[in-house]
């Protein structure tokens, strides 16, 4: 209901001030003020607009962003602690050794990098190792990553980078010609955070600009992929979303031992991405041993979309990286001494057939040019319009 | 960091109604060669907010497209491109929050009570 009478709101004024209206939108739901609206007063519009709201929402939501609106206030832009604990830290931890396993381009982005005019200025949100940065010699590419340890492999590389947030670019808007979200959003833990980084990468590029956003899929190419990878239940995600939680205020609280595992299968080493998988043959091992396995867990994840999803650091790498001590004294990461690695888990919210259209369609000032399912990802292409 | 990346950041503490331009205040800097790229230049050149640049390197006070011939344009990319900030930090207009720039990287993280 909230977005149809949006919709009538921006009908009604101006078009130019529909972002205003997106976001004062978003403030207000993210509040927790209001569970009946009466008036919004929205910036530049001729008059004011009386909105009556029962407050229920008719967008599809997951379980967690309902709870999220009955939470006390806090801002969208706040990390939720499961992002802090297991993309943030875990990033900055594996660092090194996840950029050495990152150089394979993935040719549909090549494509899309190839294919921009010459002369683009290209922002990458989220760009990690910088193995996009420079792709196009011919466009100027600006890097950006949460991860300061990753940003300063990109720095050392040559590249323009700097330390920022996907969910709160420091960028000025209508800047860029295109921008890009590789493996990015399926980090973020609740649905209002993936539109809003969406909605960043539609605020940064101009008026015609692009933008490419890829996504890990439900839907594998390789299923007993995901035997490997750990749903959480919902309560874990709930838990661990908002910084008033419980869990942030007493992290050892929940020790990485409590959250289900499933059964390790030892033959299985060093495949990280299923992505990459299908360009570093080396780290190939044969599944069958998976098979019978693989299809009980696909039984079990018809609607699971929330994962931990390992990452094995080495034991020598782990050494040159003084995080993960820490990691493991904090319960964080565990020792795997048969593989002789430090087991990290990073979080992951899988994209389902059509999410990551429903996500971009309500974003009003940028239209769907093309979509896409490659190599066990999601992906689609936005142009920004106003 | 680049002047072109200096152009195009924004302090976005909540509550601020206009974080740009940022502040420079230099400890280091070096100069670093760039090939140049008319065609970029050019496609660049309306979005640059042109008295921050100004501000920020030594370049005619006013300009517009007009101008990007061969002598200028060597201008434009030397100030856009190649002056390389290592150090030093950029300062919020409205809050005078110092944002850190340190191998040539800036960090624009907010804090938590800053989002």
């Amino acid at each position: 209901m909230l977005y149809n009478v949006l919709r009538v709101i921006r009908c009604f004024y101006q078009s130019q001030h529909a972002c205003s209206v997106l976001t004062i939108a978003h403030s207000l739901r993210q509040s927790g003020i209001f569970s009946t609206m009466r008036e919004v007063n929205i910036k530049g519009a001729s008059g004011l607009c009386t909105l009556v709201s029962d407050g229920q929402s008719e967008i599809p939501q997951s379980v967690s962003d309902s709870e999220n609106m009955g939470k006390s206030f806090f801002s969208v832009q706040s990390t939720p602690e499961i992002e802090k604990k297991y993309v943030h830290h875990v990033y900055d931890a594996i660092a090194p050794h996840f950029s050495s396993t990152r150089f394979a381009k993935w040719p549909k982005v090549a494509t899309f990098l190839s294919s921009l005019p010459s002369g683009s200025l290209v922002l990458d949100a989220g760009c990690g190792n910088g193995k996009y940065l420079g792709l196009n010699p011919d466009c100027f590419f600006i890097g950006c990553d949460i991860s300061a340890p990753l940003i300063k492999i990109c720095a050392d590389r040559g590249h323009e980078v700097l330390v920022a947030d996907a969910i709160n670019l420091p960028y000025r808007t209508d800047f860029g010609d295109a921008a890009i979200s590789i493996a990015v959003l399926h980090h973020l833990s609740t649905e209002i955070r993936r539109k809003r980084a969406i909605e960043e990468l539609v605020r940064v590029v101009k008026k015609g600009g692009l933008v490419l956003i890829t996504v890990w899929a439900v839907e594998q190419e390789d299923r007993s992929l995901l035997a490997k990878w750990t749903p959480l239940s919902e309560k874990y995600v709930e838990e661990w979303i908002g910084p008033g939680s419980p869990l942030a205020r007493s992290p050892s609280s929940l020790p990485l031992e409590s959250i289900p595992e499933n059964e390790d299968n030892g033959s299985r080493d060093h495949i990280e991405d299923s992505m990459e998988k299908m360009h570093e043959t080396p780290h190939l091992t044969s599944e069958s041993k998976y098979d019978s396995l693989s299809l009980k867990h696909e039984k079990n994840t018809k609607n699971q979309q929330e994962y931990f999803v390992p990452w094995h650091l080495p034991y020598h790498r782990a050494e040159v990286s003084g995080a993960s001590a820490c990691a493991l004294a904090n319960g964080l990461a565990k020792k795997d001494d048969k593989k002789g690695a430090v087991v990290y888990n990073r979080y992951y919210h899988v994209f389902s057939e059509g999410e990551l259209e429903r996500l971009a369609s309500g974003i009003d000032n940028a239209v769907i040019v093309d979509q896409f399912y490659d190599k066990s990802n999601w992906c689609i292409i936005l142009e920004k319009i106003l | 960091m680049k002047l072109l990346t200096h152009n195009m950041l924004s302090s976005n503490i909540k509550g601020v109604a206009n974080g740009f331009p940022l502040r420079i205040e230099v400890e280091k800097a070096t100069e670093k060669q760039v090939e140049l790229n008319a065609g970029f230049l050019r496609n660049v050149f309306p979005m640059i907010e042109w008295k921050a640049l100004v501000d920020a390197a030594q370049l005619p006070e006013v300009a517009d497209s007009s101008m990007l011939d061969s002598d200028f344009l060597n201008k434009f990319h030397h100030a856009l491109l190649e002056l390389h900030l290592e150090k030093d930090a950029l300062v919020c207009p409205e809050t005078a929050r110092r944002f850190p720039v340190s191998q040539g990287t800036p960090n624009m993280l907010l804090l938590e009570d800053e989002v």
